[in-house]
């Protein structure tokens, strides 16, 4: 199947809002621009073999030479920098000998040399002798309108020779196009991002009364959104959080790592355990947020593919080489990454914040909740217990930073800021490691014989 | 025996789902304080292309105490000795609880990349090393093609 018309069938079937549709890379009208603009080339006699021939001899000039602007046979410039940076005003340039017509340093074969004495010709170069004023002919009529065209341009004038330049009126309408539905994506991105991060800031107001903790209802549903955001982040959904791995996720394998999401959810009964009709519709939110955001990826990847697609065709049937020096304002806009980066981040901000994960208040040593939480001398914290074997053991050293302040620790180092705050939003764990500490403290005191005999209790 | 600590089940959990770039570690099925390591020779060192092979064992104490950690593969190294022992700081003197497993064979893994024969374990090894770095290079680089080759010496 041709790609355009698998990229139409992409476009009606993913289910993309029509707004979303209608500022997709319009690929066809695209197509059509170049097969005028190849049209025109072919009538100033620059086919694309031509015109190949013609780039390659000034790659390779560019190659075994270090001054790159200067004696160049032949340019193709795609915008002349000077206006906005939305204005194409795609030329080609040739310095012409003025003596013998022909081009300025290049050997080409018979052939094409025949090619651009034919151009010359035609383009009135040999009938003018002066190089800085001169009033070419057009090349030949054209249905574009075309008045003064050619010009003697300004960049690198050369004794001896004269600079033609010929205007693409074709080229210009494919780059005024293009760059304006990039923009068009740009806009229609910032506003996905506007909308999403609405939503996102709803949600999180609504995630953060769910799990208040102090209301009495909450304390149930706490741990549930606890382990349902914990997952969340585990499954790295849209971007990687490895040492190997930092890369951002394509939408194929984000909506699969979504899908193993939603599968250990539904498995762990988390979705029954975020109860009554407010959780269940979070939840749903938060998903639905998700989904979104699949979705552009999804978008934004077909709309990438699009515009290879269609600057790689420029090429084949024009030979004018754009694919590599394509200039940097029409580069695609990172439309799905950057929405996807700001999303995440909002999410992570907005909603995941709202509940504390275990991870981010347990202690270096035990890897458990620092309960009770002992803050050193150094400024770094630890479980009471850890600290208390190292004591016994004469460590004297934090673990963190070698600093000499585990040996003077005692009651007055107790963080009784953090400690209520691990109590408000882990209780259970308060009262497991409250309950695990008591045991190995009577074993201190006791013997491990104390241990056996409470795990009868 | 005793209940595998909370801290051990962690780093094996995260050792097994963020493996570190050029290090294995996988815990024997019988005794979870024991585990099988294997480490990349570091690029650009005489070690480049072997796979070295080692044990690691958590002692009860674990984390107050370092790991032990010996190599099976044998190595031509100033800090390493015919039985595998390792000369290396973190592993001794300096050992902090919050080190880890996997910060510790990021250690021994640096180790490699860069000898400090001034500090030696296996004293021939390391005179080499000093009097003719050549030589010793060229040494540890036939061991290693020797001796840390993947197939004779399979991951486990």
């Amino acid at each position: 199947m041709k790609w355009n018309k698998t990229y139409q069938i992409v476009l009606q079937n993913e289910g993309f809002p029509p707004e979303w549709i209608e500022s997709a890379i319009s690929y066809s009208q695209l197509k059509k621009c170049i097969k005028r603009l190849t049209k025109e080339l072919r009538q100033m006699g620059l086919d694309p073999p031509t015109l190949d021939k013609l780039l390659k001899h000034v790659e390779d000039y560019n190659a075994s030479t270090t001054s790159h602007l200067n004696d160049r046979p032949f340019e193709y410039i795609l915008s002349d920098g000077t206006g906005s940076k939305k204005t194409f005003q795609p030329k080609l340039l040739f310095y012409v000998d003025e003596a013998t017509g022909g081009l300025h340093g290049a050997k080409f074969d018979a052939e094409t040399s025949e090619k651009l004495q034919m151009l010359a010709v035609e383009t009135g170069v040999s009938d003018v002798k002066i190089y800085e004023v001169c009033e070419p002919e057009e090349p030949e009529p054209t249905d574009s309108p075309r008045s003064d065209d050619m010009v003697t341009a300004n960049p690198s004038v050369r004794p001896g020779y004269r600079i033609v330049e010929i205007p693409l009126t074709s080229d210009t309408e494919f780059f005024t196009t293009l760059a304006r539905q990039l923009s068009g994506l740009e806009a229609l991105e910032s506003r996905e991002e506007r909308r999403m991060q609405g939503e996102i800031e709803d949600l999180g107001k609504q995630i953060a009364r769910l799990t208040d903790p102090d209301r009495k209802a909450n304390k149930k549903v706490l741990a549930a959104w606890r382990q349902i955001f914990q997952l969340y982040v585990e499954e790295d959904i849209f971007f990687g959080a490895t040492e190997r791995d930092h890369s951002a996720r394509d939408a194929a394998k984000a909506t699969f790592r979504f899908h193993e999401f939603c599968t250990k959810i539904a498995e762990l009964g988390l979705v029954d355990k975020v109860r009554k009709k407010e959780g269940a519709q979070a939840l749903n939110m938060f998903m639905q947020i998700n989904r979104e955001l699949l979705q552009g990826l999804r978008f934004g990847e077909i709309n990438r593919t699009a515009m290879s697609k269609i600057l790689k065709k420029f090429d084949k049937r024009t030979a004018l080489g754009v694919k590599s020096t394509v200039p940097s304002t029409i580069s695609y806009p990172q439309f799905s990454q950057d929405l996807a980066k700001a999303v995440c981040a909002e999410v992570n901000t907005q909603i995941l914040s709202h509940v504390p994960q275990l991870d981010d208040y347990s202690c270096p040593m035990c890897m458990d909740l620092k309960w009770r939480p002992v803050k050193l001398q150094c400024g770094h914290t630890f479980c009471i217990r850890c600290l208390i074997v190292m004591q016994t053991n004469k460590q004297d050293r934090c673990p963190l930073c070698r600093e000499i302040t585990v040996v003077g620790a005692n009651s007055d180092n107790l963080d009784e800021e953090l400690a209520n705050f691990l109590k408000k939003w882990f209780p259970e764990e308060v009262k497991a490691k409250q309950k695990y500490n008591e045991l190995m403290a009577g074993v201190d005191a006791y013997g491990e014989v104390y241990k056996d005999k409470c795990s009868v209790m | 025996m005793a209940a595998l600590p909370k801290r051990i089940i962690k780093e094996t959990e995260r050792l097994t789902k963020e493996p570190v770039p050029g290090i294995s570690a996988v815990p024997h099925d019988d005794n979870l304080r024991y585990f099988d390591v294997t480490i990349d020779g570091p690029s650009q060192s005489p070690y480049e292309g072997g796979l070295f092979k080692l044990e690691l064992f958590l002692p009860d104490d674990y984390p107050m105490t370092p790991p032990k950690v010996r190599f099976l593969t044998k190595i031509y190294h100033p800090n390493i000795d015919r039985l595998g022992r390792i000369c290396l700081d973190v592993l001794k003197s300096n050992w902090s609880p919050a080190l880890q497993i996997r910060t510790i064979l990021l250690s021994i893994q640096a180790l490699l990349g860069a000898p400090n024969p001034d500090d030696p374990l296996a004293n021939d090894v390391a005179q080499t090393w000093k009097e003719n770095q050549e030589q010793a290079i060229s040494t540890a680089k036939e061991w290693t093609a020797k001796y840390a080759t993947r197939d004779t010496n399979p991951t486990s």
